[in-house]
């Protein structure tokens, strides 16, 4: 076993940098996954936004809409010049400016209110729209009162009653509406990780072995050919199998009792098979590189468009139809798939398209494998 | 011998294929990344197809929420209704053919019917189904409520209803359409100008003698130190902004992602920036006797975070540091090229553009004196 020994030995020249690498996306994915969730459970309570109001109405709608709006959000009073506005936006004090005129509910009640308030949204803002479809329900009420001919006070507060009326929304069984466990965000990251490392981690050690003096000398040795690829494909294995464990290690410590349910046993086998899937392309990358920093971009490269393209960082159901079925050939995409099918499963017999996800994965992992190995015998030829 | 020896750094750069790799290409695929993954939010033409909806009906229920449904598949051509029995509609559901569940249970007030909708997930299509529900029921009781105390005025709120009136005056502050995504590609272009550190760290490495053989020459040379580096820093400066250049032109024609019709402001932005990232390079490289590879490290992990700061990986990262530790956005490199990029788009006059490029200068000019005043008159006993 002297050449799986020195691969070990390679390996651990290397060391502070796996390390370096495992522990920043340690902690990367673990911040991710965290996130994730805090945004998750914002989204089920109302946005809070910064409101600035400038109410001049005499009569009873304008106070009311306000007395709405301060329900979810903060009111602010506006700034008193054109260009205080324009900076309290620019230092996000204020997220969205209405300006009630003096003759609003008198128009209202006319029919004539087409754009008579004045509504300004601080540019770029993704949530600040929210409230203008929270203005527009609540006057489409109050008008209809107000039309109706009742007077202003009473149809303020009939609005308000109306405005409360929720939509009776169930869940078909009880876990649906329940929000996706941390082991589905944590093994959600994990395609990124695992490719970063495996292609910089194997890459680097095989480059050594390639190395042109090197592999002359090895290859007039007297250990045969086979024995040693068989023991440097050992020492791949090994590589991928420490990665592998230290990031289960993790998983368990993260997500607990998700690990030992079916869920997450499934979780694993998707992982395990992913991470064989990234070791074979670390083998067809490491065919192209010739210094480590070449090996460094390409790693970046791949990991990065296997994962955006995959729907490791951006949610699949963000993409056009057209990008998702380019996207089945990337096998980060059925990893996903796969965590996705996984949180639905309930028993082994179950979840048969998850299977169909790893033997896909695994087949792309044969693919990459094949095309490295014909990369490598078609150098070869021309060397010789 | 300033001209010659610029020509020189800029042929020497530009043959290093790494170099131009991270400042050239890089970018480009990762806008192309951003691009694919945001596609849809960019254009704002959300690809739209009815929601597929299961409605179950108990026979002596109430027919007005069925006729609504009908008017949102025929005229709004908002969902796609299946009229089915329950059990049907469970299996439908659990097969994901169809989005929700209505049920229309008979009550016995007599009023729009006892509705509810059953879902299995919490996503897009669902809160659509849930708000159609909700808009339903609101505007029902509103009937309901002036039914009951002037029925003579309900011909006038019906009427209402159909107008569909648009309250608000869009009072902007820019013409320029602008939404959350915009932000990862200011972010992209902040991160490509500070690319430059690492070429910025060559030039310090060019002139550190106990970190390159280069430097031990130069060193011994009668030469000032001050002009063999110039040309070497503007080469560097020059290649940087034109990739950064080539980078922005691909996201605007390319790409199509709107920046703004500023585009000489932009490219004076990216010229600045570009400057920045070389003098911080030069700066890291600078500092102490530290062997090269580390000072690489730093250099790129201060370009990473001073991104991530920026909100290149999370948006909103900046409006978080406004509201916590805004010194952070005076200060950092990328947040200031961000904040300029944006300013230069939303607001009309150039105060806020105006302030934020002079930060990045004097950002710049303190790096680059900083580096200056390491280097110069360093000499060695041994090295």
């Amino acid at each position: 076993m002297q050449v799986f020994k020195v691969f070990c030995k390679v390996m651990l020249k290397h060391k502070t940098q796996f390390l370096m690498y495992i522990v920043i996306y340690m902690i990367i994915s673990i911040a991710v996954s965290r996130s994730v969730q805090e945004s998750k459970v914002m989204e089920f309570s109302k946005v809070s936004l910064k409101v600035a109001v400038d109410n001049r109405d005499q009569g009873e709608l304008g106070g009311g809409l306000v007395s709405y709006l301060k329900e979810y959000n903060e009111i602010k009073k506006v700034p008193k010049n054109q260009e205080a506005v324009k900076d309290a936006m620019y230092y996000q004090e204020i997220d969205y400016v209405l300006l009630i005129p003096e003759d609003f509910t008198e128009k209202i009640r006319e029919g004539t209110g087409e754009e008579i308030l004045e509504g300004t949204v601080v540019p770029g803002s993704s949530t600040a729209y929210l409230i203008e479809n929270e203005i527009k329900q609540y006057l489409d009420t109050a008008s209809m009162y107000l039309r109706a001919g009742m007077d202003s006070v009473s149809a303020v507060e009939l609005t308000k009653e109306d405005m409360q009326q929720e939509a009776d929304v169930n869940y078909l069984e009880k876990s649906d509406g329940e929000s996706l466990p941390v082991g589905f965000h944590f093994f959600r990251y994990l395609p990124y990780v695992f490719m970063v490392v495996m292609i910089l981690g194997l890459g680097a050690v095989m480059k050594t072995f390639r190395d042109k003096d090197l592999s002359a000398r090895n290859k007039c040795s007297a250990m045969s050919f086979f024995n040693q690829n068989v023991q440097i494909i050992l020492g791949c294995i090994f590589f991928t199998l420490v990665v592998y464990t230290l990031f289960m290690v993790m998983a368990l410590c993260l997500t607990g009792d998700y690990f030992f349910s079916i869920k997450g046993l499934l979780s694993a086998v998707n992982a395990l098979v992913f991470s064989i899937c990234a070791a074979s392309l670390a083998w067809l990358c490491v065919q192209f590189v010739r210094s480590m920093e070449e090996l460094n971009a390409m790693s970046n490269v791949f990991s990065l468009s296997f994962s955006f393209l995959g729907g490791v960082f951006v949610s699949l159901d963000l993409m056009s139809d057209g990008v998702r079925q380019a996207a089945k050939f990337i096998p980060s995409y059925w990893y996903v798939i796969a965590n996705n099918e996984i949180q639905k499963v309930e028993s082994f017999a179950e979840a048969g398209s998850v299977y169909q996800s790893y033997l896909v994965v695994l087949l792309f992992a044969l693919a990459f494998f094949a095309v490295g190995l014909l990369a490598n015998r078609m150098k070869l030829r021309t060397a010789q | 011998m300033f001209f010659r020896l610029y020509l020189y750094s800029i042929r020497q750069t530009t043959r290093q294929k790494l170099i131009m790799f991270w400042s050239l290409i890089f970018p480009v695929i990762l806008g192309t990344l951003f691009r694919i993954a945001f596609g849809e939010f960019i254009n704002e033409e959300v690809v739209f197809h009815q929601i597929p909806v299961a409605y179950v009906a108990e026979e002596s229920a109430s027919q007005i929420f069925a006729e609504m449904l009908k008017f949102l598949e025929e005229d709004n051509k908002l969902v796609k209704v299946i009229e089915t029995d329950e059990a049907n509609a469970q299996k439908l559901l659990k097969e994901e053919k169809v989005e929700g569940i209505y049920y229309n249970k008979a009550s016995e007030i007599g009023d729009g019917g006892n509705i509810s909708l059953t879902v299995t997930k919490d996503e897009m299509s669902q809160s659509i189904l849930s708000s159609v529900l909700e808009q339903y029921q609101r505007v029902f009781h509103t009937m309901q409520n002036i039914g009951r105390k002037n029925p003579a005025g309900i011909k006038e709120a019906v009427q209402v209803m159909e107008q569909e009136y648009q309250y608000l005056k869009e009072g902007a502050i820019s013409d320029t359409p602008q939404n959350a995504m915009t932000d990862y590609f200011y972010a992209l272009i902040a991160m490509n100008c500070l690319m430059g550190v690492s070429m910025g760290m060559q030039i310090a490495v060019g002139f550190k003698a106990n970190l390159s053989d280069l430097a031990a020459r130069r060193v011994v040379s009668g030469t000032g130190q001050f002009g063999m580096m110039m040309p070497d820093l503007l080469a560097k400066i020059t290649i940087q902004f034109l990739c950064t250049v080539f980078a922005v032109c691909y996201l605007m024609f390319a790409l199509k992602i709107p920046l703004g019709d500023k585009f000489g402001f932009v490219l004076l932005t990216t010229l600045v920036g570009s400057i920045v990232g070389i003098f911080m390079g030069f700066f890291i490289g600078a500092v102490g006797t530290y062997r090269e590879s580390l000072k690489e490290g730093i250099c790129i992990c201060s370009m990473m975070l001073s991104s991530f700061l920026a909100g290149l990986m999370v948006g909103n990262m900046y409006r978080f540091l406004e509201n916590h530790v805004p010194i952070v956005n005076r200060i950092n490199p990328a947040s200031l090229i961000v904040k300029a990029l944006y300013s230069l788009n939303i607001y009309e006059g150039y105060e806020r553009y105006t302030q934020c490029m002079i930060s990045l200068i004097v950002l710049a000019a303190v790096l680059g004196a900083g580096a200056f005043a390491m280097i110069r008159r360093e000499r060695y006993a041994s090295i």
